[in-house]
């Protein structure tokens, strides 16, 4: 593996370090010892030393959420996600992922979307029929949402239809770069697919991004690539926030803990607009670790390959809600929606915001 | 006993049977990863580009009753079974060196009830404290077990080395904050210790298995005590002339009362660490106190110290350095600001009366500076008691010799010298890090006959040998 000056810097830094163990969410959720910052650094520093193959190590690479969690936690501040990107850019290009990383991009070199049997939903497809005509404001739904979330994303469109506003659905929604950017890192695929994406973004005025992946890659990542998008971004949760008046939505006094997701919470600081539409509808109470100390709840690209993990990492999020004394868990991301929809606790129910304000 | 393929595979598909086909591994990630610990010499080794030795099987039991299952295969085959918590310890106790199994705690991660009538939670043994800690702040309470590895070790680690906090002055040490253990024992009995810690029913069966490294059994569940969140913390910088007048300004505030804060480091300490990320650029032995509990009597406490300390000549710096400090406390241990490879570099942390400690501490000073002149020595003083207190001395060498082995030679070499001068001059082995494959062969030196004990306890409950072989002198 031919890592860069700052990766092998970074790896080292991190490779007998544990001092953000705690809050890695794989880690949490399984207990294993090779699911944490320091144990990804110290197999691909010997895999640097010629000590180890990349692919004896290139699983625990893909163990990764790329949360950002260990990050903001580092006080000296090394960057875990900087080197696993690196590393899965390596893998990928020496030929060296594992298969079902493999199979996912095989997905997306035939369908432009890494999720398989990537058939669109009836209902999902009538409602974005409603929405064919060119308005002003894009809504972007994303992979995840539109494969793996299909009937809640059905009803955000329905929801965003109560507010008044006139939009458009992209009848082939392109991948934003989020999902490719995350099974192979900063490569030329990856930035192919956001050159694509942001000619779609440019034809709007505005660009309402239901997957708050996708809001976070097209303000962050773009721009560090040089693709420029003009129009101006907002995010689903704050949109609705704003609109709350508009909704006539019922307080029915129920406890309610807001899940950020991090990229919300730690990497776009936009964490007030849930809360608000949580207050609307119920009474916030708020999980120990939230905001930019967020904890992930699932991840529907993760699900793919390792299910029961995110079975187990929504389980954990559940109980972080419940012993906040929360009924509800709302979920902002159709992604964290997407696992935590099939997983049951006891005493907490999982809603979107769709789901929360449509009931 | 060598293992040929079809009696390992056999052995591994019995220990799936045990704890599950998932939670079992033989994947090279999982061998690599409990392979190093914070021991100095196992990264020296794996930064060197060289495999530690590595355990053929990976498990990971849920519960007590796993453990005993995969404890009863162990034996019967006569397989080495190391247990591995966090894997935060500097001392090598985690650290497979005869292969065989790891048993990996962290799944056992429960924390089963926090009881706020007697004050304690109980939690599987794989808990990281970090977690525990936040169950109790949810209920408003605290560990008050605060030690730089809080976020990444486990409740059972911190037991079975016998680990210590920032704020033990006042609470007191790991050992001090356990009601009740679950213990496998090697031959797969599952049996708890005393349902109080204070008793007059024979000997304290915790306090046996507290710091005996996974060599007599292994803990799989715990009550660690909780505490009232202080309505006050005061800190206090204070600069000494010398460390003689510290020492003696400690003991006499100890006779009075207990602050939770007392960390007295030397001049090359106060010179080099604090001054970097305290800010303290003053020359002398920089004191950092804290007091805390109810505010009418921590006011009181802080007149007295502040008196106490002033008929020493210590200068009273304010409350604004220890404020930074305990602010920073964790950031001294993170890569950049630690020491860290190439640099060589240990911790010999001791403890006497104090009656012995100034000259235990003179005299390894010397000891290793006279004996080693390519080391530099620093220390600091962070865990009292009315009776005595530890030292934290480190030794740090620039220039290590390429060669491994010669490495492993001149690191030896400098402990051997260091812990014998503690130990000839009144101090112990260890102070709070535990004694692993680092120190074992100074064990027999430290205990002489009285060895003998540890060894037929270890006889009567491991009599295959098989627990964590090679640890603690046994
Ligand atoms: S990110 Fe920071 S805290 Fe985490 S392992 Fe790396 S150096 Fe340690
Ligand atoms: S990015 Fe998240 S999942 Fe990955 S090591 Fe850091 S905390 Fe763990």
């Amino acid at each position: 593996m031919n890592f860069t000056e700052k990766a092998r810097k970074h790896i080292d830094s991190c490779r007998f370090c544990w001092m953000c163990r705690h809050i890695c969410p794989i880690g949490n959720a399984t207990g294993q010892e090779r699911n944490n910052a320091r144990a990804r650094a110290l197999c691909l520093s010997l895999v640097m030393r010629g000590a180890e193959k990349p692919e004896a190590v290139a699983e625990n690479v893909y163990e990764c959420a790329l949360c950002s969690a260990c990050v903001k936690e580092c006080a000296t501040g090394w960057d875990p996600v900087y080197f696993i990107l690196e590393a899965r850019k390596e893998l990928a290009t020496e030929g060296k992922l594992p298969s079902y990383i493999e199979k996912m991009l095989d997905n997306y070199e035939k369908s432009g979307c890494v999720y398989s049997a990537a058939e669109e939903n009836v209902s999902l497809t009538e409602a974005k029929k409603r929405h064919s005509i060119k308005t002003d404001t894009l809504f972007l739904l994303s992979h995840a949402a539109i494969y793996r979330d299909c009937a809640d994303t059905v009803k955000s469109i329905e929801l965003l239809e109560k507010t008044g506003i006139k939009f458009t659905v992209a009848e082939n929604e392109p991948s934003s770069g989020a999902d490719i950017r995350f099974l192979i890192g900063d490569t030329g695929e990856t930035q192919e697919a956001a050159r694509n994406c942001a000619k779609l973004l440019n034809e709007y005025k505005t660009v309402i991004f239901l997957n708050p992946d996708d809001a976070e890659i097209v303000v962050r990542e773009y721009k560090e690539w040089g693709t420029e998008v003009n129009a101006k971004l907002v995010t689903f949760t704050s949109f609705i926030a704003a609109n709350l008046d508009k909704l006539k939505v019922k307080n029915k006094g129920v406890a309610i803990a807001p899940q950020d997701p991090f990229a919300l919470g730690r990497e776009l600081n936009e964490t007030e607009p849930l809360r608000k539409i949580a207050a609307a509808a119920g009474k916030v109470t708020e999980m120990l670790n939230n905001r930019k100390d967020t904890f992930i709840a699932g991840s529907a690209i993760m699900a793919e390959y390792m299910p029961e993990v995110m079975k187990a990492v929504a389980l954990r999020r559940f109980g972080d809600a419940a012993a906040a004394g929360a009924e509800v868990m709302l979920t902002c991301s159709p992604s964290e929606h997407a696992v935590v929809k099939d997983v049951a606790f006891d005493g907490v129910k999982a809603l979107s915001v769709a789901e929360l304000l449509l009931e | 006993m060598e293992f040929n393929e079809f009696l390992f595979t056999n052995v591994l598909c019995e220990l799936e049977d045990a704890v599950g086909r998932e939670n079992c591994s033989v994947r090279e990630a999982d061998k690599i990863t409990h392979s190093v610990d914070y021991f100095w010499l196992s990264r020296m080794w794996a930064d060197r580009g060289k495999h530690m030795p590595e355990a053929d099987v990976v498990v990971c039991p849920l519960n007590a009753e796993e453990t005993s299952k995969v404890l009863k295969i162990a034996n019967y085959y006569k397989i080495p079974v190391t247990t591995w918590g966090g894997g935060g310890g500097t001392q090598g106790g985690a650290i497979p060196v005869a292969g065989g199994i790891v048993v990996d705690t962290k799944r056992m991660d429960k924390i089963y009830e926090i009881n706020t009538q007697s004050m304690y939670i109980e939690c599987g043994a794989g808990a990281i404290y970090k977690h525990v800690e936040w169950a109790a702040n949810e209920k408003g309470y605290a560990t008050m077990h605060y030690p730089s590895s809080l976020n990444c070790s486990t409740v059972g680690g911190f037991l079975a080395h016998r680990g210590i906090g920032v704020v033990s002055t006042k609470y007191g040490k790991i050992d001090d904050m356990v009601l009740q253990m679950e213990i496998v024992l090697p031959n797969g009995d599952i049996i708890t210790t005393s349902p109080a810690p204070k008793h007059a029913a024979g000997p304290d069966l915790n306090q046996i298995f507290i710091g005996s490294e996974g060599t007599l059994g292994i803990i799989t569940k715990a009550q660690m005590r909780i505490y009232e969140q202080p309505e006050v913390r005061y800190f206090r910088g204070f600069l000494f002339r010398d460390m003689t007048s510290a020492f003696r300004a400690g003991k006499e505030i100890l006779q009075k009362f207990k602050p939770s804060v007392m960390r007295l480091y030397d001049e090359a300490e106060t010179g080099s660490l604090i001054k970097k990320i305290v800010g303290v650029e003053k020359k002398g032995a920089f004191m950092n106190v804290a007091v805390e509990g109810v505010k009418e009597i921590t006011d009181v406490e802080l007149k007295i110290l502040l008196e106490t300390f002033r008929k020493y000549g210590a200068e009273d710096l304010g409350a604004e350095y220890g404020e930074k400090w305990w602010k920073e406390k964790i950031t001294f241990f993170y890569p950049g600001h630690m020491m860290d490879l190439p640099e060589m570099f240990g911790t010999m942390d001791t403890i006497a009366p104090y009656d012995k400690i100034e000259k235990i501490y003179r005299e390894m000073k010397k000891a290793i500076e006279t004996n080693f002149p390519m080391a530099r020595f620093i220390a600091h003083f962070s865990h009292w008691y009315e009776w005595g207190c530890m030292i934290y001395d480190r030794f740090i060498v620039d220039d290590v010799p390429k060669d491994p082995k010669e490495a492993m030679r001149l690191h030896n070499a400098i402990w051997n010298c260091g812990v014998r001068t503690a130990l000839k001059n009144g101090g112990v082995v260890n102070d709070h890090h535990g004694v692993g494959i680092k120190l074992g062969r100074l064990m027999k030196e430290q205990y002489g006959p009285a060895m003998q004990v540890f060894t037929g306890l270890k006889k009567q409950l491991d009599p295959n040998g098989i627990m964590n072989p090679f640890k603690l002198g046994l």
